[in-house]
């Protein structure tokens, strides 16, 4: 087998892969909460909107701030880690528990191009679900007469955009490799997500730089509470290196869960 | 024998438990059945020779080549699971044609594939049926067809028959026999000893994770010296048959069946038996009417060996 076909066959696998898990990642029940997340996201953005418009509540809110709070609030630090919780933990647990698992370990493709096959049906199906919130959430706020304020933070939304689909990368290799590892996935994602991460981003030194949500801070265009918070404990990471730890970080897990795969015996209970 | 899966001294355990101990023994083409009791390591060996498991000591190759983490092989073998496992949305056709893509064939060859494995199943009709409507024996039988599609050299079928009915039972079992003929492997589990011997007279009895016996059912027969041959004769006259008979020194038994006009005796020396039995019952004119031994059947052999 020649180089180039190899590689070729190596895409043509990963592609069927991620077709094959797209079709049971997405009909889920996990797509129905996922979905509801995104509406109450949506929810919120409408009721910043309504607030705007109407003066409801007598403070100096601008679209910025509201858009900032639900950014770093609802979208990365809740939407951002669910999605891809529940649907990085499934990626290999959940053929594990139906059993189907054996359908594809018994055809000719290395088991890394299942697992990277299987990474990458999670990333599309997360950012199908996750950056269309983000841009209607933007639109709600910002949509009016005026629109100088749409143009100008425009760059704002660009740059968003790219950090949520940076996190949903290095959260969605980290969960995939908690799925193929793991017997239980989520409780393990669950006090990574919002133990580890809750706590170590807000103690000072070295440790919080084991996190994936520092780097995240670390690029983060908003001013918001908890970055603050965090940050006054110890600097941020220059962007480049930032942006340059999240994609290694998810080549290392993605390597880590690749390897987990090949060498683990799944022991499929009859 | 050409051999192509061959094991030595292969041993599995999880933990404190042995599935597997020590097994040793050797696959050639055609039909064999992997026959032994629910729980007697007939599901963990199959894992090991599709590669699902590792073995924790001992060799275990396919064509000469080691299995685990040899994704190669699985050009060239078809594994039918035991479980009742699917994406339940796909439809049969789909089911079957998006593991066959994972083998590299063109779309147009995936289509042929697809029918042509359908077409081998019984199961064209239901094509475009999703799986999660099929019955059991048509889950079976999709599952057959998966394993079958991309023509593999060497089929693993794990409980192939279980969920069947009758009709569709027969069905597969020719079929089964047929890939036998054309020269395919077929490792085939059951722990229904008729179904196997059905399929094929060639055998691995397992019991407690340890190959009891192996080859053909009439030369295991032949191991289990210590214990007699069953031979069931119906004749004209039975008595006088018993009376003649009873003086060899290798019939250790005789029992008479009345109603049937019949006798059951026990012999230590088959063989020998059965040759000098036609000139004696001619020289006394005494007429045979039928000879079979229940002990040709697996279950009997089964008995024997487990106990």
């Amino acid at each position: 087998m020649t180089g180039r076909f190899r590689i070729a066959k190596g895409w043509r696998d990963m592609k069927t892969i991620a077709y094959l898990t797209l079709d049971t990642l997405f009909w889920s029940k996990k797509t129905i909460f996922v979905v509801f997340i995104s509406l109450v996201v949506l929810g919120m953005a409408v009721l910043g909107r309504l607030v705007l418009s109407y003066n409801w509540i007598r403070a100096p809110f601008t679209p910025a701030q509201v858009f900032s709070t639900l950014m770093s609030t609802a979208v990365i630090h809740f939407m951002v880690v669910f999605v891809t919780l529940f649907y990085g933990t499934a990626l290999i647990s959940e053929e594990v528990e139906g059993k189907t698992l054996t359908y594809l370990f018994l055809r000719p493709i290395p088991k890394p191009a299942i697992m990277v096959g299987k990474y990458l049906a999670l990333v599309w199906t997360s950012v199908l679900l996750v950056l269309p919130t983000v841009v209607f959430s933007y639109l709600i706020l910002y949509l009016r007469d005026d629109l100088r304020p749409f143009w100008e933070d425009a760059g704002v939304l660009g740059k968003d955009i790219g950090i949520v689909f940076l996190a949903l990368l290095a959260y969605g290799a980290f969960f995939s490799l908690l799925g193929a590892w793991l017997k239980h996935p989520i409780l393990a994602g669950l006090i990574y997500a919002f133990g580890w991460e809750g706590i170590v981003s807000y103690l000072p030194g070295f440790t919080r730089k084991l996190t994936v949500t520092h780097y995240i801070q670390s690029i983060f265009p908003h001013e918001n509470a908890p970055a603050s918070l965090a940050m006054l404990f110890g600097e941020r990471t220059q962007a480049p290196e930032a942006v340059s730890t999240l994609l290694l970080m998810t080549a290392l897990f993605l390597a880590a869960a690749c390897l987990v795969l090949r060498e683990k015996e799944y022991v499929l209970e009859q | 024998m050409t051999r192509i899966l061959e094991a030595k001294g292969v041993s599995k355990w999880y933990g404190q438990v042995i599935a597997v101990n020590k097994v040793s023994f050797s696959v050639g083409p055609g039909v064999t059945g992997l026959l032994g009791p629910n729980g007697a390591g007939k599901s963990t060996l199959m894992k090991l020779i599709t590669g699902q498991l590792r073995p924790s000591q001992g060799e275990l190759t396919l064509w000469g080549e080691r299995i685990w983490n040899n994704y190669p092989l699985f050009y060239r073998m078809g594994f039918c699971p035991e479980q009742d496992s699917f994406y339940d949305r796909m439809t049969g056709a789909e089911f079957v044609a998006a593991l066959l893509r994972l083998h590299g064939f063109s779309e147009t060859e995936v289509n042929q594939r697809t029918d042509s494995a359908l077409q081998q199943v019984n199961l064209v009709e239901a094509r475009d049926k999703k799986i999660g409507a099929y019955s059991k024996g048509m889950r079976q039988r999709i599952k057959l067809a998966q394993a079958v599609a991309h023509d593999p050299e060497l089929l693993v079928l794990d409980e192939p028959l279980a969920g069947m009915d009758p009709v569709a039972r027969k069905e597969t079992i020719r079929f089964i026999r047929i890939l036998g003929k054309a020269g395919k492997c077929v490792i085939v589990s059951s722990h229904i000893l008729h179904e196997i011997e059905a399929m094929t007279s060639n055998i691995l009895l397992i019991h407690n994770g340890q190959v009891l016996a192996e080859g053909d059912v009439h030369d295991i027969r032949d191991l289990i010296d210590k214990h007699p041959h069953h031979i069931y004769i119906r004749c004209s006259e039975p008595r006088r048959a018993a009376e003649l008979l009873v003086a060899f020194p290798d019939v250790v038994s005789i029992r008479f069946h009345p109603e049937s006009n019949a006798l059951t005796l026990e012999s230590r020396n088959p063989d020998e038996f059965y040759s000098r039995l036609p000139g004696l019952l001619l020289r006394h004119e005494i007429a045979l009417e039928e000879i079979t031994s229940p002990d040709d059947n697996l279950q009997a052999v089964f008995h024997y060996l487990v106990k």
